[in-house]
């Protein structure tokens, strides 16, 4: 039997499933969780939520961060690898920057600490230059309510990981294209806008797509770094699913189905778009 | 090919279905006598999980208990560390799975977690009166093993161990440590910036203003006594939250963010940020001035009107495999041998809710004649200063109120 293209395609898929099985029952019997008041359908969950002035802010407050983290480090990076394209197409260029990936985010999280807050390092020798009086002077920046210690820890995960993603489009890219902008007479913004952004723009969508996701729900390094408010929205989810009694456990079942609608939609933006450009590219204009 | 994938996948989830089938061979120990449940646990395996942050407790069970325990009943143990709600979390997923044999058969639990779990039927039982050691020796009529945190444990928890809430300060910053609440405020008054507690969704930030709860009211009697409930706790409270709004403008970075865990907090006063400390175990600060966490220099102190004691217990999950193992090896952690041990400030430096005077007369001099070390104060002076813990309705009322009351909004 000769298998077709598309039973072919679902063969493939057919581990990725397997190993999807397990997060999906998650997914789903956090949906059946927040349904369900004693056996029976209700949406009386949701409604509670929506009144709770804490979950509004810490939801706003998680998206702030996460959007402001991910374009960051879109940004750096996307500068950091067109800027070092040359040194980084080297083992020692690549070891440089790809070292921060070695370190799980907690890790990570602790070094901006140490070196960071009040009384960390930074501190510490900008007392003993003079540049502050004294070290409680220096600002705060670790738990602080802007988020700086978390953007800082995520930026220094990330940024490599955007470089990683994006290497391989700068190594491989056709020179010809920058010469033919220079040619007809466009200028070093023309040159990045036409002869680079069309195959870096799909990337930096994807990669920021997974960073996004990440971040908004990610424990640790709020655990760590966060204020104690506002916070962010994993760190109220898991106070409610732990809060002693239980009783508050469908609440942060509510709130993190909430948080994978937000994912699952900008997802289903950032994928929607990336398939027309693919598809305006394959039809050879834009 | 696609059929055999299909197959392959439906064996897949009959495989995964099949975990959870089995049956527990064991009769119930309910109906057994203890020399029986003896000969039952010999030679078998017992998983106690318990909250493994202690290197001192974890060696205390590895280095001490696991050798003692293989020697004298032929068990083996095998620690498993874990988070005590993660632990329930286990539980209470395994119930709804209705898995008959599990793997855990002892948990250390107390407090809300013992209620949550008693609640949800979580734990076997009652196997407590069974215990030898624990009819001989230990107080059957004490409260404090009637009710946890004012839930009645009938008989469905062991006590372990006792321990009573301390501050810490280093004696080198601070000659005169506050006697009583009123002098902590004048003190962070005078010292800025150099106090603060936990938040309370850690469990010592709470058992801080648990404490502080106690000193606001007239009489600590008013809240250990009176059942819980939400207005009776919102009128009690109303100095509580008074006395931290007046003290928060001094506290570490004027009290705007606080440490999310006691670890943060022994950090800060380890690095000198703030000049005191605090923790629900009245030994702790010998072994971390020996791990070099803590300065030489530590002591602690109680405040008036007293300090917050409680017993933690240990406990058989509903669907141990091992019951028989679990309730021998209980028996041995409860055992005046391994009180002793665990009391000594090598391991471990914990209470001991032995009742000392039921003990063999020369036993009881080693209990009486042991050094718990500088930095943990005199048997009498905690004693005198014991208060026992409230409704566990309280823990759960101050992290929801905590927020609102001090963070939001101000």
């Amino acid at each position: 039997m000769r298998l077709s293209e598309t039973n072919k395609a679902w063969l493939l898929l057919l581990p990725a499933f397997l190993f999807l099985l397990l997060p999906l029952y998650g997914l789903l019997s956090a949906l059946w969780s927040s349904l369900t008041v004693n056996g029976a359908f209700s949406l009386s969950v949701y409604q509670q939520l929506m009144e709770r002035d804490a979950f509004w802010g810490s939801l706003f407050y998680s998206l702030r961060i996460a959007i402001i983290a991910t374009l960051l480090s879109l940004g750096f990076g996307l500068v950091f690898t067109r800027t070092f394209t040359h040194y980084l197409n080297k083992t020692s260029g690549k070891l440089a920057a790809w070292i921060p990936m070695l370190f799980p985010h907690f890790v990570w999280g602790y070094l901006v600490l140490l070196l960071f807050q009040q009384s960390g390092f930074i501190s510490y020798m900008a007392f003993q230059i003079g540049i502050i009086e004294s070290r409680e002077a220096f600002p705060i920046l670790t738990n602080d309510k802007n988020g700086f210690g978390m953007i800082i820890t995520y930026m220094g995960k990330e940024i490599p990981f955007v470089i990683l993603m994006l290497l391989p489009i700068y190594a491989q890219q056709n020179s010809q294209y920058h010469d033919l902008v220079r040619t007809l007479g466009g200028n070093r913004w023309h040159r990045f806008k036409d002869a680079e952004w069309p195959w870096v723009y799909p990337v930096l969508l994807e990669t920021g797509v997974i960073l996004f996701s990440f971040i908004f729900s990610a424990y640790e390094i709020p655990y760590l770094l966060g204020a104690t408010f506002p916070e962010m929205i994993s760190i109220l989810t898991y106070d409610w699913f732990y809060a002693g009694d239980w009783s508050e456990r469908p609440l942060a079942f509510a709130a993190m189905i909430f948080t994978s609608v937000i994912i699952g939609i900008i997802a289903w933006i950032g994928f929607s778009l990336m398939n027309r450009k693919r598809w305006l590219l394959t039809k050879g204009s834009r | 090919m696609k059929k055999s994938g299909l197959v392959g996948f439906i064996v897949f989830i009959f495989l995964l279905s099949a975990c959870s089938q089995g049956q527990s061979q064991q009769s119930n120990p309910n109906d057994l006598s203890w020399d029986e449940i003896k000969q039952q646990a010999d030679g078998t395996t017992v998983n106690i999980h318990m909250w493994g942050g202690d290197e001192g407790i974890n060696q205390y069970m590895d280095e001490w208990v696991a050798p003692r325990l293989k020697e004298q009943y032929n068990i083996t143990l095998e620690r498993v560390p874990m988070d005590t709600q993660n632990i329930l979390q286990k539980l209470q997923s395994e119930k709804q799975a209705g898995k008959k044999d599990g793997t855990i058969d002892i948990v250390w639990v107390n407090g809300e977690n013992f209620k949550n779990a008693k609640e949800n039927g979580l734990l076997y039982g009652p196997f407590r009166d069974q215990l030898p050691n624990f009819n001989d020796y230990y107080d059957q009529d004490s409260l404090a093993f009637q009710y946890d945190f004012g839930t009645p444990t009938e008989g469905y928890e062991a006590p372990w161990g006792k321990v009573q809430f301390v501050f810490q300060y280093d004696s080198n910053k601070i000659s005169n440590p506050p006697k009583s609440f009123d002098e902590l405020q004048s003190w962070i008054n005078e010292n800025p910036g150099k106090f603060t507690y936990p938040n309370p969704d850690d469990f010592s930030g709470n058992a801080f203003l648990r404490q502080l709860l106690y000193a606001t009211v007239d009489d600590p009697k008013e809240i250990i006594e009176e059942p819980f409930s939400n207005e009776y706790a919102t009128k009690k409270a109303e100095p509580m939250w008074e006395y931290l709004r007046t003290i928060k403008p001094d506290l570490w970075r004027n009290g705007e963010h606080y440490p999310a865990s006691l670890t943060e907090l022994d950090r800060l006063y380890s690095q000198g940020d703030v000049w005191m400390t605090m923790g629900y175990n009245e030994a702790r600060a010998e072994h971390l001035i020996e791990q070099g966490v803590f300065p030489e220099s530590t002591r602690s102190f109680v405040m008036e009107p007293g300090s917050l004691g409680n017993t933690h217990f240990l406990a058989i999950p509903f669907n141990s495999s091992n019951k028989s193992g679990a309730m021998a090896a209980i028996n041995f952690l409860l055992s005046p041998d391994a009180q002793y041990k665990k009391l000594e400030p090598t391991y471990w430096g914990d209470n001991t809710p032995i009742s000392v005077d039921k003990l063999p007369e020369e036993q009881q001099k080693k209990f009486e004649s042991l050094d718990r070390g500088e930095t943990v104060l005199s048997t009498e002076r905690l004693e005198n200063s014991f208060l026992p813990e409230a409704d566990s309705g309280y823990v759960e009322w101050i992290k929801e109120n905590w927020k609102d009351e001090i963070i939001r909004n101000q």
